[in-house]
């Protein structure tokens, strides 16, 4: 009787993957997140680079300090090809008219004016542009005056300009990291990204699977053909092969998806945007194999979820009100995320880890900031295992009894009281 | 005879509502067998512990002389009442896939799905999605999809409701000639009137419980023949004869319920005398008669 999980699994996975929406999405996804890569780091890098200005100023000497640290800025990215910082001091009213016309006619962005005044030790700085309001060129310019004021104190002081310069220098700090009892180097950016990745991609997956399986148990309810299928087929066999039928089509959408990553994330392009291969990005081979297995089991889990609220309902619109239901474990996962990622062997965040629902996203996040010992990753994952298992088997019995049940939304004690007679 | 399906004192409740009590039916192969009863008396969850989509509380179901297994399902075609198809599939992908789940292999089951298409007139639509069809093709199809795989028990819940009379004659044709190759047929229907010339053996039922059960014409023949159907022209005078106990006029005749043991032919003479009799019949009384006069005004039909 197996091979009827086969057939319903081959109609759910073919009915799927034939779908315009799969189409569209598999070639859409990848796009935008291209897209939105691609934007994201090239506004990042906008934000960093300096333009071309001006410094105003009646103290020269201050001047050409300030337009030093300037220019020396963050050691840790060096500007390929350094602004020009034109440097105007002391200044002339005829000087400043021209400079204000360059402004005007964007030449350079703008110009920072220093006036010292004696027996001062600050000068009154202003920042001039046509821009209303810049944060991070507001720092960068405070903190390039107090370097460049310092530096000139020192010098004042007759410190050589050499002691002065690697004086000022950013000290670069290494961070390191205890795993398994063994220090190694860490990089605690980018150790989470697989994490997060995890973390999207199952929200996505189950958002639209879980409802995407819901709404096909009630279209097959509202249709009436589950009584005939039902005469032929046991609803666990029903229930197996809707799940790996689903489950193959969205597997075959992160594969084409990740092949996607792999060829694109050693492509030129991503190069030219500082990423090569996927080992920059963070990702390590273990961490693969256990996204693999935490997506797989963590799908299961919402698409059975799924399902069964599917059989509760009796209508397309109720599923909208309960999609909130279906997610809202995943969501608590998500705010719970920055307290596991500080604290990843606390209790709380080993029992998280623990619970079911909370498992595929918390433990995954623990492996990946502290490996947790052997015995919880493998109870995590039984836990999780045996949770898919008796969510099929409630719901495959739901859907049975949903026969008797005409339209109407069961309420749990009258599910529980049909589950006995059916 | 070989006895598909045999039900001992099946009985099953829901709540405080007893939906079958104590029922026990036999149907052999090669006949068609009438499971009738109002709304409400228990048809469908009769047909659903048959086939196994719900469980008796008590009693005891056999399916091809062996207790209920999910395997026997594989000779049954069965169609609800409450029946639907895939509004995305194509035609034959669904035939296909609806046979396939009923122990078919692809090939054989694309062959005979080409098959009935081409014998119910449909085989022009066989690549287009459900839902581009008329009700009265999906009915085919519903049709097909039961019958694909050769079932030797059919079981057709309400087979006629909200049929075209084309189609209820297509499906009526289609039934006999399985049931003269062996197969057997029951029907589920409040509608007694138009399965009664079918059936060889029925079952009536009322809240559940079976009122009367057997043969065709061994029931009928346990009614007198008290129906009279007369038309005729001129006085309706004879309709205060003695023999008559109630009548009901109607356009173009009166139908005439007689006394026990009345003198019919006594009445034909009086009719005879002061009007022109055009028709004068003797019928055996309806399903429907025989189901009220059992039942009484018990019926919640």
């Amino acid at each position: 009787m197996h091979r009827n999980i086969f057939y319903v699994a081959k109609r759910e996975y073919l009915e799927r993957v034939r779908s315009r929406v799969f189409r569209i999405t598999i070639i859409l996804v990848p796009v935008g997140v291209g897209v939105l890569l691609v934007i994201g780091r090239a506004g990042n890098s906008k934000m960093d680079v300096l333009p071309n200005l001006a410094i105003v100023s009646n103290n020269p000497a201050l001047a050409v300090q300030v337009k030093a640290a300037l220019l020396e800025g963050d050691e840790a990215s060096p500007q390929a090809s350094p602004p020009t910082i034109i440097v105007d001091a002391p200044e002339t009213a005829d000087s400043i008219a021209q400079i204000d016309r360059e402004v005007a006619s964007h030449q350079i962005a703008g110009y920072l004016r220093l006036e010292t005044q004696p027996g001062q030790i600050q000068p009154e700085a202003t920042w001039v542009s046509t821009n209303s309001v810049d944060f991070i060129r507001k720092s960068q310019m405070q903190s390039a005056v107090r370097r460049g004021l310092m530096s000139q104190a020192l010098l004042d002081h007759g410190a050589s300009a050499d002691r002065v310069h690697q004086l000022m220098k950013t000290v670069p700090l290494q961070t390191m990291q205890v795993k398994n009892g063994v220090v190694s180097k860490s990089d605690s950016e980018r150790s989470f990204t697989g994490a997060y990745a995890l973390i999207v991609v199952l929200y996505a997956a189950v958002l639209f699977y879980g409802i995407n399986i819901a709404r096909s148990v009630v279209e097959e309810k509202t249709s009436r053909i589950f009584e005939v299928l039902l005469s032929t087929v046991s609803s666990d066999d029903l229930m197996m092969g809707k799940l790996i039928g689903v489950g193959a089509a969205s597997l075959t959408q992160m594969a084409v998806w990740a092949a996607i990553l792999v060829i694109g994330a050693g492509s030129q392009l991503a190069v030219a945007y500082g990423i090569h291969g996927l080992s920059s990005l963070g990702v390590t081979t273990s961490e693969l194999v256990f996204f693999a297995v935490f997506f797989l089991l963590g799908f299961y889990l919402y698409s059975a979820l799924g399902a069964a609220l599917g059989s509760t309902v009796g209508s397309e619109q109720d599923i909208q009100q309960f999609s909130l239901i279906l997610i809202s474990p995943l969501v608590v996962s998500v705010i719970l995320l920055p307290y596991v990622m500080a604290n990843p062997s606390s209790t709380a965040s080993v029992v998280l880890s623990l619970i079911p629902p909370f498992t595929p996203i918390i433990l995954y996040m623990r492996i990946c900031a502290q490996t947790p010992p052997a015995w919880q990753i493998a109870l995590g994952i039984a836990l999780l295992a045996a949770t898919v298992w008796a969510m099929i088997w409630l719901t495959a019995r739901i859907y049975r009894i949903g026969v008797l049940m005409y339209g109407k939304r069961a309420t749990l004690p009258e599910i529980v009281r049909w589950l006995r007679y059916s | 005879m070989e006895v598909l399906v045999e039900l001992q004192q099946v009985s099953k409740s829901y709540e405080e509502k007893v939906a079958v009590h104590d029922l026990s039916l036999k149907i052999e192969a090669g006949s068609m067998f009438g499971l009738l009863g109002p709304n409400g008396a228990g048809k469908t969850s009769t047909i659903r512990m048959m086939i196994g989509i719900t469980r008796p509380d008590s009693g005891a179901v056999t399916l091809f002389g062996k207790p209920f297994s999910a395997a026997a399902l594989q000779r049954v075609g069965y169609l609800p009442e409450e029946r639907g198809l895939y509004r995305k599939m194509k035609v034959i992908e669904q035939l296909v896939f609806l046979a396939e789940l009923r122990g078919l292999g692809a090939a054989e089951a694309t062959r005979r799905a080409k098959e009935w298409c081409e014998k119910l007139q449909i085989a022009d639509v066989m690549n287009k999605k459900t839902e581009e069809l008329s009700k009265g093709m999906q009915q085919k199809i519903q049709f097909i999809s039961t019958l694909l795989h050769d079932p030797e028990l059919i079981i057709m819940d309400e087979p006629f409701s909200g049929l075209d009379p084309v189609n209820a004659v297509l499906l009526q044709d289609t039934l006999l000639e399985l049931k003269k190759q062996g197969n057997a047929v029951l029907f589920s229907t409040h509608r007694m009137d138009q399965v009664e010339k079918l059936c060889d053996s029925i079952c009536l039922i009322n809240k559940g419980a079976a009122v009367l059960s057997g043969g065709m014409r061994e029931i009928k023949s346990r009614y007198e023949r008290n129906h009279l159907v007369v038309q005729y022209e001129g006085s309706d005078g004879f309709l205060g004869h003695p023999a008559i106990e109630s009548y009901k006029t109607y356009a173009d005749r009166v139908e005439i319920r007689l006394k026990p043991h009345a003198n019919a032919q006594d009445l034909l003479r009086t009719a005879a005398a002061t009007s022109t009799i055009t028709k004068f019949e003797l019928a055996e009384p309806s399903l429907e008669e025989i189901f009220i006069e059992t039942v009484g005004g018990r019926a919640d039909a």
